[in-house]
């Protein structure tokens, strides 16, 4: 080994070492190179997440029953966009672009989960996806937020959890309504939970078994391992979902003391049917992969909604 | 997970008979019903301009952080929830104010505390 690469190993080993014993960066220029680029992976697919969900809730709070549900739809978007910034300006502080992240990509480049290439097709598939989706991020987020070393991103987290407590509230409340609506509300409330459950557990990633080295636990970027985070988040949607009297394809193994899938995870989706192909078994996470990369039907629309009025207005003025 | 409830999950058991002051008991009962975004009460963060109660009837006077607000109807679904759940309480009546309008001067100290330790400055 080279001297340079011994002592760059041992700026590496220090860090961790430091982080461990409690200490919270304040700046880009503490970073060693390990640490800044797990950082830029972890807030790029936070931004991307954010900014993708914003087009997604778009075009399906059209089908809001009234101005006044539109409203709060609108509100949640809003915050989405905010958030995305939130990420998008940490990543400024770090020299990363955040002109190029936003219109420098292919829309395949973007970095948010697969379950933000599917379309949202009414308002039931909205509200599920504030208490599927939304859910999933508070758990994600809440735990970077109790965890991360890094002072800048601890402090903006703070907003961005409150702000999405009200978007998990409401899609309880509405997952609620339309469950005690009973007849074709209910049913349609039912297949929303059918493809959007399985998405949101794929969307927590590779299993703790199977997992590659990541820097994000080394350099305590977050505190909780995927399949802990998809716990979390089961510990609640289950318990909301049965409250309601819906079918979720997973319970609560008392002998294991943990939540337990009824279904082989992974398998495959057919997103045009909006379909988990349980009944083709189980597949491997290579082929998860491959999908997630391929991107999904909304993938281009939804990057273009976000670009569009740039190009629109810069038309106008020129 | 955070809390979505508004505090209901922290809200008290209701009062057997009527309180011999009827408002200030109402008070502190709204003293529970939480923001849905700021884990601090509707109380705290000024939103209640007036609370009467009269022959059975809850009067609030609400308002709300802006006209646009996307949490009104949480906001009202909880008061109202959290009022009626007072055997006393035969019917609750919430009155939306608008005038004065509300601004972050009409957060109490002891709102603002909470918000600091939590990192939000207001």
């Amino acid at each position: 080994m080279s001297r340079q690469a011994e002592e760059s190993r041992r700026a590496e080993r220090k860090l961790k070492e430091k982080i461990h014993g409690g200490y919270i960066l304040e700046s880009p220029e503490e970073m060693t190179p390990g640490y800044r680029k797990a950082i830029i992976v972890q807030l790029t697919v936070q931004a991307d997440t954010e900014l993708m969900s914003a087009p997604a809730y778009w075009l399906a709070a059209r089908h809001a029953p009234s101005t006044n549900t539109q409203v709060s739809a609108h509100a949640i978007i809003q915050d989405e966009l905010a958030h995305a910034n939130i990420a998008y300006r940490l990543l400024e502080d770090m020299g990363v672009s955040k002109e190029k992240l936003v219109y420098g990509r292919e829309p395949h480049e973007f970095k948010h989960p697969y379950g933000f290439d599917q379309p949202l097709d009414n308002w039931a598939e909205l509200v599920v996806a504030n208490g599927f989706f939304d859910r999933a991020g508070i758990c994600l987020l809440g735990d970077v937020h109790r965890n991360t070393s890094y002072g800048p991103l601890k402090r903006a987290l703070v907003k961005v959890d409150m702000e999405e407590t009200f978007h998990l509230r409401h899609g309880e409340v509405w997952m609620g309504r339309l469950a005690r609506a009973g007849g074709a509300a209910t049913e349609l409330l039912q297949r929303c939970v059918d493809w959007m459950f399985p998405m949101t557990i794929e969307w927590f990633g590779l299993p703790d078994g199977l997992k590659r080295h990541s820097g994000q636990l080394d350099y305590r970027l977050k505190g909780l391992t995927n399949d802990e985070l998809r716990q979390l988040w089961m510990s609640s949607t289950v318990p909301l979902c049965e409250g309601l009297g819906l079918s979720v394809p997973a319970h609560y193994d008392e002998e294991r003391e943990e939540y337990v899938l009824d279904y082989p995870f992974p398998c495959q989706y057919d997103p045009d049917a909006k379909h988990w192909l349980f009944e083709d078994g189980e597949i491997s996470w290579n082929d998860v992969f491959a999908r997630w990369k391929g991107r999904g039907p909304m993938n281009e629309i939804y990057v273009e909604s976000v670009r569009r009025s740039r190009g629109t207005v810069a038309s106008w003025l020129n | 997970m955070p809390d979505v409830s508004g505090g209901r999950d922290r809200w008290s058991a209701p009062l057997p008979e009527a309180p011999e002051d009827g408002v200030a008991a109402l008070r502190a009962a709204l003293d529970q019903v939480l923001d849905p975004e700021l884990p601090i009460s509707v109380m705290e963060l000024g939103l209640v301009y007036g609370v009467a109660f009269e022959h059975g009837t809850a009067r609030v006077d609400l308002t709300f952080t802006a006209t646009a607000c996307p949490c009104m109807d949480f906001i009202k679904e909880d008061v109202r929830d959290r009022l009626a759940m007072e055997p006393w309480v035969e019917a609750v009546e919430i009155n939306e104010v608008w005038d004065p309008p509300w601004t972050t001067a009409r957060i109490s100290d002891a709102g603002r505390r909470k918000l600091k330790a939590l990192g939000v400055g207001a």
